[in-house]
């Protein structure tokens, strides 16, 4: 089993999501994060007065899945999210040692 | 094993359900909770008979006390007994208690039984408001009757009626933190029947107020008619939902989370299924709002009411506002009791006032405002007064959430907006809305008003600065309150949302412009966070069209404020600075573009153009391309030319180059060029029209959203020869394009021949701008020079060197002097913001113009 995180653009998500679902993914936990990269943050002045954007806004997904479904996971994830530009990312592969549901206590794949 | 009162738990439950199943529908469940405390007590006694005869026993009195005292007890509710003893065998008294409590444990009765002496309950009583609210509703099952008599006697005359304030101070202050536990959004989606805001311990502790300092048991006596028949239905409900509670989990369970919800809706008769959870949701909502108002009436009345004394201080120190009201120690006052009858506007007038001297309305005012509900009709609704009354609250800015929820909790909103009632206590059944639709609205406006306050200075410095700079507070202030009026009618809330709107704008008098805007906020509002969360804001073409949805920028304006106010009221978790960096993100964007100001006009041409498109073309070629076809092409060409441009597009899966043109003089022409946009495009082309001596006289270069590059050329040939010249470039191009020869080699090999003329020194000085303020996506290269062949090739071919992407040009001659214009971006498609990167551009452009 992985866990796959992947950052991406927030207005992917929809399409990240879809393309997930399609290839069989199951579940996913998705959060609004801030920080940066490649791409720094900027500041706007409107009426004189500077707003700064320091952390720009990214979605990150985290998902948890057997390592057969990895492949077809991260390219999914490659297609959908990508626009080409500055700031589409990162995928974060990692090894997953036990999963367990809390409720029924089942191991491992069947817990996914 | 049956018990020693004869019963076994399961008898026990199967009576409870016999007397819930015996009941005829039409009953109250009333009725059931006094059928089940009558079989209840038959129990208790016989534990306590059969307890005397086992232990020797002392003379005590047994009594109820608690809900159980009041003969209400829900199926699974606490059972509360006192033994009233005398104080010499105190000490005999626990082997009797234990006597009846073990059998009725046996049970799986949650019973509880304390004994004191008459002295130590009246003793305690004083002190604990919790042992005087039992007394309160003690009641005699067994025993010394002479006892019994005693205490309450006693407890009348030495208690109940004394100190009365007090009693309520502390009652609550036990609420205080009931409430804040209670309060969390969970507790909304699945509130507590008993603790909750609105819940069934807030009208008993308005019941024992009453009791307190009305002497009275009939709670209804000091409310008006209505008013306790409306109570009296909240309070069934509630009981209704908490015997089926109990009964169906079997235990005491006073949380009605959403998987008893799912059961309970169609006990009670409504409609199975998520509809019938949401409806019976609404009434949950409306019941526990009106013993809420209950409560807190009563509440203050016993907080409040000025003694003697303070009510002749009181009139020194009041001050007369006009004929009808006047204010004291902060309270407004009516005067005359039947003002609101006599002219119903000065119940307007005294909402204003309140605004005004920032004061509280007094219980009785209140009373008053509520009992001239019914002279709230048509006539009131439309008057102009009433009307200008009521917008200047809202334009004065300063309370008006304070006034808008007094006047909803009076029930008077809803009477004065009638579209308003339809969604007081409408529920979503969802994780995420959580508050009724109706409160949902007044928290929005309460946290516009907490932002105009400066609440947010420090979070939310731009929204802050906004809410103080726009025109027409009162406008956002009401669209804010209904925007979510169309919720639960038929269709897309938005909309219907926004016809009404329109109506009850032109019922209040309000100038079509107003109307017009308020329109606008409910049927987009939202569009705004549909926009900054699902649209690439990098994306010029999503800023232009949210632009060009939104119109202008007062209507932008309140749009960011609205959505603001309206996500936020959702619950505390649905604000966050995240959506907040997007929507401002969005906000600026498009401010900027509104400042610049020059774009509106060709969006009104665009309009036009994809009208005239869906005429012409076959709908699925449109419907393939019109996504892709930016806007700023969209308004350069004619619809007869997109349409040309589409059709050579179509060929570009077999032909990797489609170049045509039309000759307009002897020795000029237009060229349409279509291909697949690739790196260093634009410098190809014009080093190829370089090479075959072709001017460039004007340039248009597009990219399409789909990496189609569209882009016309205006050319010059003074030799006569501009066809020969035209086909030869078409040539050199396409072999360039497919790899098949270089443009460097190609331009060696004609230098060798010798044709191309080294001109003499320009007589324009070059000079270039790299302009990053007028657009939040390009960066904008404007460049001037001597005009000669082939300079727009060393121009484009220095951009390309430095990584530049060109998306968009205009190059145009005027005399010999060429004046071009580049939208670019870098490899990354960011603006180029180093100083270091723009300098280094701008020189390298400037030698370019300068020719070796």
């Amino acid at each position: 089993m992985k866990k796959i995180e992947a950052i991406v653009k927030p207005f992917k998500l929809d399409e990240v999501k879809n393309a997930l679902t399609k290839i069989g993914v199951q579940g996913m936990t998705i959060t609004e994060v801030k920080g940066f990269g490649r791409q720094k943050g900027h500041t706007e002045v409107y009426r004189g007065a500077e707003y700064t954007i320091d952390f720009i806004p990214k979605i990150k997904i985290d998902l948890i899945v057997s390592d057969e479904l990895v492949p077809g996971v991260i390219e999914a994830l490659e297609r959908a999210a990508r626009t080409g530009k500055i700031g589409d990312g990162k995928i974060f592969l990692s090894p997953v040692e036990e999963v367990i549901r809390i409720r029924t206590g089942e191991r491992g794949k069947d817990a996914i | 094993m049956p018990s020693d009162l004869g019963l076994t738990k399961n008898g026990l439950a199967d009576i409870r359900n016999q007397i819930a199943q015996g009941l005829p529908a039409h009953f109250p469940p009333r009725e059931f909770l006094r059928q089940h405390s009558d079989m209840m007590d038959g129990l208790v006694r016989k534990a306590f008979q059969a307890a005397r005869a086992k232990v020797p026993s002392p003379s005590v009195c047994l009594m109820a006390i608690g809900g159980y005292g009041r003969a209400e007890l829900a199926p699974y509710s606490d059972i509360d007994l006192l033994l009233l003893y005398s104080p010499s065998n105190k000490n005999e008294l626990s082997p009797l208690a234990e006597q009846i409590l073990y059998p009725l444990w046996d049970l799986g009765l949650d019973v509880s039984c304390s004994s004191r002496s008459i002295d130590e309950c009246l003793k305690m009583a004083c002190s604990d408001a919790q042992v005087k609210t039992g007394l309160i509703d003690g009641r005699y099952l067994d025993g010394e009757y002479e006892f019994f008599r005693n205490l309450y006697g006693l407890f009348t005359k030495k208690v109940l009626h004394r100190r009365v304030q007090s009693f309520a101070e502390a009652l609550a202050q036990e609420v205080h933190p009931r409430r804040q536990k209670y309060e969390d959004p969970a507790y909304v989606l699945e509130p507590n029947i008993k603790e909750g805001e609105g819940g069934l311990r807030d009208f008993q502790v308005g019941r024992w107020i009453i009791r307190a300092k009305y002497k009275t048991d009939r709670w209804d006596s000091i409310l008006f008619p209505d008013h306790s028949r409306m109570l009296d239905k909240s309070i069934q409900f509630l009981w209704a939902i908490r015997n089926h509670l109990h009964l169906l989990s079997g235990r005491r369970q006073d949380d009605l989370t959403f998987e008893l919800q799912e059961k309970i809706a169609p006990l009670l008769g409504f409609p199975m299924g998520t509809k019938g959870v949401e409806e019976m949701m609404r009434q949950y909502h409306l019941s526990a709002r009106g013993i809420s108002n209950f409560f807190h009436d009563i509440l203050d009345r016993a907080l409040y009411e000025p003694s003697a004394f303070r009510k002749m201080i009181f009139f020194f120190q009041r001050k007369r506002i006009d004929e009808n009201f006047e204010i004291a120690h902060g309270e407004l006052h009516l005067l005359d009791p039947v003002a609101f009858k006599k002219d119903p506007s000065q119940v307007m007038t005294l909402f204003q006032h309140g605004q005004a001297y920032q004061a509280k309305l007094d219980f009785r005012t209140e009373e008053a405002v509520m009992e001239a509900l019914p002279f709230i009709d048509d006539r009131f609704r439309a008057s102009q007064k009433v009307n200008q009354a009521f917008l200047s609250i809202l334009r004065k800015g300063e309370g008006v959430d304070r006034a808008l929820k007094k006047m909803h909790e009076l029930g008077f909103l809803s009477n004065y907006l009638p579209e308003f009632s339809e969604i007081e206590g409408k529920v979503h059944y969802d994780l995420y809305h959580v508050h009724p639709v109706d409160i949902h609205s007044i928290l929005a406006v309460e946290e516009l008003g907490r932002l105009r306050d400066g609440y947010y200075q420090k979070d939310y410095p731009l929204l802050t600065s906004l809410i103080r700079e726009i025109e027409k507070p009162d406008i956002l202030f009401l669209t804010t309150l209904l925007h979510d009026i169309g919720k639960g009618k038929q269709g897309d809330h938005p909309s219907v949302g926004a016809d009404m709107v329109n109506r009850i704008g032109w019922r209040m008098g309000l100038p079509v412009e107003d109307r017009g805007l308020m329109d606008f906020l409910v049927r987009h509002h939202l569009l705004m966070l549909e926009t900054a969360f699902r649209r690439n804001l990098h994306d010029e073409q999503a800023i232009l069209r949210f632009a060009n949805e939104t119109g202008n920028p007062v209507r932008l304006k309140m749009l960011y404020l609205l959505t603001f106010a309206d996500i936020k009221a959702v619950g505390p978790e649905a604000w966050t600075s995240w959506k907040n960096s997007l929507l401002m993100e969005l906000f600026l964007k498009t401010s900027h573009f509104f400042e610049k100001g020059d774009e509106p006009q060709s969006f009104l041409k665009m309009g036009e153009t994809v009208a005239q498109l869906r005429q012409s073309l076959p709908r699925e070629t449109l419907s393939h391309y019109a996504e892709h076809l930016p806007d700023r092409y969209l308004s350069t060409y004619s619809s007869g030319e997109i349409s040309y441009h589409i059709g050579m597009a179509q060929s570009l899966d077999k032909e990797v180059l489609l170049a045509e043109w039309s000759r307009e003089e002897e020795v000029r022409a237009r060229v349409t060029i279509c291909t697949k946009d690739r790196y260093g495009l634009f410098s190809k082309i014009a080093g190829s029209m370089f090479v075959n001596r072709l001017n460039i006289l004007e340039a248009q270069i597009h990219t399409w959203g789909n990496g189609v590059a569209l882009d016309t050329f205006y050319v010059e040939d003074p030799t006569g020869e501009i066809e020969r010249r035209l086909q030869q470039f078409k040539k050199d191009l396409k072999e360039i394009l497919s790899g098949k020869i270089s443009l460097k080699l190609l331009l060696s090999q004609r230098e060798e021949s010798g044709w191309i003329q080294k001109k003499v020194i320009p007589k324009v000085t070059g000079e270039t701008k790299v302009n990053n303020q007028d657009s939040d996506f390009y960066t904008i290269i404007e460049i001037t020079g001597e005009d000669r062949l082939g300079v727009l090739y060393e121009i484009t071919q220095a951009l390309t060197d430095c990584g530049c992407n060109i998306h968009f040009a205009r190059i145009s001659t005027l005399g010999n002097r060429v004046v071009d214009v580049f939208y670019v971006q870098d490899e990354w498609g960011e603006k180029i913001v180093e100083p270091e990167k723009a300098n280094h551009l701008k020189q390298l452009l400037l030698n370019r113009l300068t020719p070796l």
